[in-house]
């Protein structure tokens, strides 16, 4: 039964590690010294799996790299001891660790391409590890590698390990990295984000092999995450940390079921529940009105790069997409990476041009690029991007930047124009003093809400979110979503919202379309898709979403006896 | 891989096409004939006008620009660069043995500096922000900066004058054996290979230091591979990469560039000819140099982009 490894004793008896008091500094420029990790103190048992939740600049990375006795360049353990198999961590040299490394304890780092060397085929990389660090000999080590690279699921291990990163996919990847770090069978093994680069098909299908991995061995295993599905899935114990410290540590049931802490509450607040009404269906809403956009077999590819002028196209990113969408509608967009949600928006902005099909904006065709659109058209539609810091002019105020619509589509002179953006700045929650401030001084939050105010200040018709949320901490992305909800239904805007994360669809949009290799899957009301969902793969997507929600059930926690 | 090297190939050629192209226009169509180039305002105002007709017409200087640009690349397909306009002497012949001394001179500096440049970046790098890295930093800024005449200069009154170890100037001539040649110009070569060494290693160590931060050296390191491994095999060849191109610039303009260091210690090459064709106004000889020097860094380039490619699989697509 899925469940049934969380029967495992929770108290730790014999731990295989112990880390104690554990603090870890930078050394800023300024001299000052930064505490990253701040009196962490936690055991680990063998067969145990601890998960380590927390948020960006929480500390965990550092801390799981403290793990293996390393600090990065600038950083140092300032205090506490890491005790693994009777040796403290934190006072041995780098020799000692060195020897170490690899076979006591080992890391899956968290992004696989760029920690495979580029220039050398994946099966010389494994063949290496098990040379230096298994002591087997160039032949062994070549049989060997094979049959790891077997083991971890990878198709045709002797084609495969001829391979060099960049031409295996995601999974292949991040299983090859799995193979280097279990290759000489360590007996406490860390994994930083392992599935954060993967979709949730790819992502399902690792967490399945760890659970095999675990299973046949015997050693301790630390996750590290964002991703409370994940710890859901497949930890026994958690440890969410926040600014350096752990707010809360037990066992995955009784904290996700209970969590003591409000900054627990805060990370499980942003799971998806379906079985709670959605906010989008509560919003009262009339009759959808007239169509503002209407989309009919769009289809787009990339042109190849040539030197010719009439390049072959490359594969379809787009195939025959059909959408409309109401006045004052707000629309969702799932779908993974590579799933043409971004083309998507891209077209109906005007920053690319489809090759087939039409796309009707209030009746009228809509011209293709943004350059051959009315002024009017344009000022319609508006965008606010996933990254608001790139998207800002780092050299400008941030009240220029919400400004510079209002003067060119409406024509305001400055004072009126400043006292516009005050306005807004107000509506979304932004103190008016912040309007001269430079986007690199406001937090992440901030600067998204500054985009929104930008996109707003046109007062567009249709507003198109791509993945606004997705660079932003859990605490912080409610406040926007509420924020953007709020002006939405103010100013009666329509929504495009293209996000990979169900929870926002879920909370703001009523209907939802959900995308796959370029192709609409299915489209109808956010609640009747998420809870009864038709396509396989919609419903693969809301299993994997829903974990963290459903490991606080008291039904599938209640497993201590 | 084949259809690539090809491509690339072709490339070079279209390159060489177009750079001979406007070596041409540049040299004999624009402001003046060759005849006018070669010969001073005096000279042509002494002339009678039917002397300088004569002339014209010996030359060839009368047909039409199209008719004297395909002959000219002919000419070219053929090797034959024409004659000079004083003597009427083969160009190539002129050409020829400077350009060898000069590509000499570069190849072995070049295979002399590298060793030791990757010696100084890999120590560098290793020991990065410290004293030793600082000290090299500092040492490859002053290096490149100072210009090669006053190295030249500098190594002549050291071993040259006050410890006269070796001969201030070069006595061989252009036409003796290579083996010769640079065994008579160790000043010379040691003044380019101090350049070389500040420039190439300045690149290399940027590279390292760059790529020993990378996530793939992280994991390694993370792994208890030996840091020796960890350098030569994993970091190396991908610090080399960025640095192939420059390299490659920096080993064309040797071939080319090194009129200084062979104006200072009397070398044979061909920035020495080059300076002497433009004093004596010789437009072919000029134009036969400054294709040697274009083809010189084509074929740099050229071989850079292969090493890059022969380096990074990623450029490799079938």
């Amino acid at each position: 039964m899925r469940w049934g490894w969380m029967r495992r004793e929770v108290a730790v008896a014999d731990p295989v590690l112990q880390v104690c008091d554990l603090s870890i500094a930078w050394c800023g420029p300024d001299g000052r010294a930064n505490r990253v990790v701040d009196g962490v103190s936690f055991d680990l048992a063998a067969g145990g799996t601890l998960g380590i939740a927390g948020e960006s600049g929480s500390g965990k990375s550092t801390l799981a790299r403290a793990l293996l006795g390393h600090c990065r360049a600038g950083s140092a353990i300032t205090s506490g001891s890491i005790r693994l198999d009777g040796d403290d961590l934190a006072a041995l040299s780098e020799p000692e660790l060195a020897r170490r490394r690899g076979r006591l304890m080992a890391m899956v780092p968290q992004n696989p391409l760029a920690s495979l060397t580029f220039h050398m085929p994946v099966g010389r990389q494994l063949e290496e590890v098990l040379r230096w660090r298994a002591g087997l000999s160039a032949s062994a080590a070549r049989l060997r590698a094979v049959e790891l690279f077997g083991q971890m699921g990878l198709p045709e291990p002797e084609r495969l390990a001829r391979r060099y990163p960049h031409q295996l996919s995601g999974g292949q990847r991040q299983r090859v990295v799995l193979a280097c770090a279990i290759a000489c069978d360590p007996l406490l093994l860390v994994l930083d984000e392992p599935t954060t680069a993967l979709d949730k098909t790819t992502e399902a299908q690792v967490l399945d092999l760890i659970r095999r991995l675990r299973a046949a061995r015997q050693g301790a295993m630390v996750i590290v995450t964002h991703d409370l599905n994940v710890v859901a899935d497949i930890c026994d114990r958690v440890l969410v940390m926040q600014h350096g410290r752990i707010v809360e540590q037990g066992a995955v049931g009784t904290v996700f079921a209970a969590p003591r802490e409000a900054y627990t509450r805060v990370l499980l607040g942003a799971a998806l529940r379906v079985e709670e009404a959605s906010r989008a269906s509560c919003a009262s809403r009339t009759a959808p009105g007239p169509a503002l956009l209407e989309i009919a077999g769009l289809g787009f590819r990339y042109a190849r790069p040539s030197l010719l002028r009439r390049a072959p196209l490359g594969p379809p990113i787009l195939d025959n997409i059909g959408l409309t969408l109401a006045r004052g509608e707000v629309l969702g967009v799932i779908g993974e990476s590579g799933s043409g949600k971004t083309t998507l928006g891209g077209i109906v902005t005007g920053l690319l041009a489809g090759q087939a099909g039409e796309v009707r904006f209030d009746g009228a065709g809509l011209p293709g690029l943004a350059a051959r659109r009315t002024r009017e058209q344009r000022r319609r539609i508006q965008m606010v991007f996933q990254d608001p810091l790139s998207s800002l002019n780092p050299r400008r105020r941030v009240g220029d930047a919400v400004m510079r619509p209002l003067r060119l589509f409406h024509g305001l002179d400055q004072r009126e124009a400043a006292r516009r953006a005050a306005a807004l700045f107000e509506d979304l929650g932004l103190e008016s003093a912040l309007l001269s401030r430079f986007p690199r001084q406001l937090s992440g939050g901030q600067q998204q809400r500054v985009a929104i105010a930008r996109a707003f200040a046109a007062e567009p018709d249709l507003l198109i979110c791509d993945e606004i949320t997705s660079a932003l901490d859990a605490s912080v992305q409610a406040q926007v979503l509420d924020h953007l909800a709020a002006m939405q239904r103010r100013q009666g805007t329509a929504m495009l919202l293209i996000t990979h994360d169900l929870s926002v669809v879920w909370r703001m949009a009523r209907r939802v379309a959900v995308m796959q290799g370029g192709r609409i899957l299915e489209t109808g009301q956010t609640e009747a898709i998420f809870r009864n969902p038709a396509n396989p793969y919609t419903a693969a997507l809301l299993g994997a979403a829903t974990r963290a929600a459903r490991a606080g059930q008291p039904e599938l926690v209640d497993t201590k006896g | 891989m084949i259809s690539l090297v090809l491509r690339r190939g072709a490339l070079s050629l279209v390159t060489l096409f177009l750079l001979a192209s406007f070596i041409f226009f540049a040299t004999e169509v624009l402001p003046g004939d060759a005849l006018d180039v070669s010969l001073s305002a005096d000279e042509i105002a002494m002339m009678p006008p039917e002397v300088l007709a004569r002339r014209r017409a010996e030359l060839g200087l009368d047909r039409p620009i199209l008719e004297r640009y395909t002959s000219f690349l002919g000419g070219l397909l053929r090797f034959d660069l024409g004659r000079t306009i004083i003597t009427r002497a083969p160009v190539a012949d002129i050409v020829a043995m400077p350009l060898r001394n000069s590509v000499a001179l570069a190849g072995l500096t070049l295979l002399l500096a590298l060793p030791v440049a990757l010696a100084i970046a890999m120590a560098a790098a290793q020991a990065k922000g410290r004293l030793l890295d600082n000290a090299v930093s500092g040492a490859a800024i002053i290096g490149y900066s100072i210009p090669e005449f006053v190295t030249g200069l500098l190594l002549i009154a050291v071993f040259a004058v006050w410890w006269p170890l070796f001969p201030a100037t070069i006595t061989a001539s252009t036409d003796d054996p290579l083996s010769v040649l640079l065994a008579a110009a160790p000043l010379a070569v040691a003044t380019t290979i101090i350049g070389s060494i500040a420039y190439l290693g300045r690149i290399l160590r940027v590279g390292l230091i760059e790529v020993m931060a990378a996530d793939f050296v992280e994991r390694l390191h993370l792994s208890g591979i030996p840091r020796w491994r960890i350098l030569w095999l994993h970091a190396l060849p991908a610090a080399m990469i960025p640095g192939l191109s420059a390299a490659a610039l920096y080993a064309a303009s040797l071939v080319s560039g090194v009129v200084v260091v062979e104006l200072v210690f009397a070398y044979p090459g061909i920035g020495a000819e080059l300076v002497r064709a433009v004093t004596r106004r010789e437009v072919h000889v000029v134009q036969a140099i400054a294709l040697a020097a274009a083809v010189c860094v084509v074929l740099f380039n050229l071989a850079a982009d292969l090493g890059i490619v022969a380096l990074d699989p990623r450029t490799r697509r079938s």
